[in-house]
């Protein structure tokens, strides 16, 4: 009988071990490469517990949500060795996009996660930490050309200033050419918030966000058409 | 200080009874409480369906609400805003604790606050329903943060047998910090005459 490695690897991220979650990787690259273990065996266990947290949120606990981030960014080190070993071009197929934490929110995991999802899925990521403040993220996004902004809040009352984002958004004239994409707790839980405070979309995770920033990178283009 | 009347009574996180009760020992704080357990704020939506039944039941009997709550439920906001309620000011308890200005200082430095009551069940909190555990803790821990800093109300010996603990399951130092009660009566009282009478 073939070996579940997705499964066992999902076992590995529900117990929070990412140690033997690592390992599980290091045994399937041993016949296969590190790049593959991204498409057949990363992605469809991230995919398996994605929905395991979009589902039942409150049986999967904060140990777990950080240990799939890891997982994702321990692997994507691995690939990215891996090229640089072999002398090819490490290089990132999709972005730029910038986040952040809004001003005034100190809660990091989320981005976190964020970003190993999104760089695991091959976006180049320009993270800007915590307690951002408007200007912030739209000095980096003109610096780097992104159309995607992702900002990330947990409480109602730091989400709200991601109402400020919006309007620096619209200040410098980019209204549709940079999309926002909201995510944290309260989002998840008071979706109708995203609309409310400007947000342009949202997901039920971390991990599903690539998905996300994918969708708002193509409305961007769309946009931008329309208007030039 | 009297804030007000017998009408008003206080729902507060059971992460400030001592607190709480020292200021009402010392006649600082006249107002009748409930608490409610604080490893509420673990699970957001149970910590807001409590709050709103307790809040019901408040108003159902006339009384004025003056929350001692950070913003720790989705729609924290809305229930602390409601006709007759108001609530402290503040994200967390942390916050209500030290102020404002103290708190996001110490918060960009990457400060893990510890209260008095969650240090001592630190186990639970940590390993049960955070789900951390082994060198997880410690990754997770030294990622997020730079440093443990108990803030201590001095109305309880400091558990020192636990912040040692605390500071070897993290892997990061954990220091003291003496709080005053002064910004924790000052937000109460605050909110207290501002609740919107009917």
């Amino acid at each position: 009988m073939s070996r579940d490695w997705s499964g066992e690897l999902v076992s590995c991220i529900r117990g929070a071990d990412r140690v033997a979650a690592n390992a599980i990787l290091t045994d399937w690259a041993e016949t296969r490469t590190y790049e593959e273990a991204v498409t057949h065996l990363l992605t469809p266990a991230l995919e398996h517990f994605g929905k395991l947290w979009a589902d039942k949120g409150g049986e999967t606990s904060l140990a777990q949500g950080y240990v799939a981030a890891k997982v994702a960014e321990d692997l994507i080190g691995r690939v990215l060795a891996a090229r640089e070993a072999e002398g090819r071009t490490v290089e990132t197929k999709l972005g730029p996009v910038v986040v952040g934490n809004v001003e005034e929110d100190y809660h990091p995991l989320g981005r976190k996660m964020l970003v190993a999802f999104l760089r695991s899925a091959g976006w180049e990521v320009h993270d800007l930490g915590v307690d951002v403040p408007p200007e912030v993220f739209l000095d980096k996004v003109q610096e780097v050309d992104a159309r995607v902004v992702g900002a990330s809040a947990m409480m109602f009352s730091t989400a709200k200033n991601v109402v400020g984002i919006r309007q620096e958004i619209e200040r410098r004239g980019l209204t549709g050419r940079v999309q926002l994409a909201v995510g944290g707790a309260v989002f998840k839980l008071r979706p109708e918030l995203v609309q409310e405070f400007g947000g342009d979309g949202t997901a039920p995770s971390a991990l599903h966000a690539p998905a996300l920033f994918e969708e708002l990178w193509q409305r961007s283009l769309s946009l931008d058409s329309v208007t030039k | 200080m009297n804030p007000k009347p017998a009408t008003q009574v206080c729902v507060a996180c059971s992460i400030f009874r001592n607190e709480i009760e020292r200021l009402q020992a010392e006649a600082k704080l006249d107002l009748p409480v409930r608490f409610l357990g604080s490893m509420l704020h673990m699970v957001p939506e149970k910590l807001e369906k409590r709050l709103q039944e307790v809040v019901e039941e408040e108003r159902a009997k006339g009384h004025e609400i003056v929350l001692a709550y950070g913003d720790c439920c989705p729609n924290m906001t809305g229930i602390g805003s409601a006709e007759g309620v108001d609530r402290t000011q503040g994200f967390n308890c942390p916050e209500i604790l030290l102020g404002g200005e103290t708190y996001r200082k110490m918060r960009r430095e990457g400060v893990f606050f510890l209260l008095p009551e969650w240090t001592l069940m630190w186990r639970k909190v940590f390993q049960g329903t955070l789900g951390l555990q082994g060198g997880t803790a410690q990754d997770f821990m030294k990622e997020m943060h730079t440093r443990l800093v108990y803030l201590d109300t001095e109305l309880e010996p400091v558990p020192e047998k636990e912040l040692a603990e605390i500071s070897e399951y993290c892997g990061l130092p954990v220091e003291r910090m003496k709080v005053s009660l002064e910004p924790l009566l000052a937000s109460l009282m605050k909110a207290a005459t501002r609740v919107p009478h009917e």
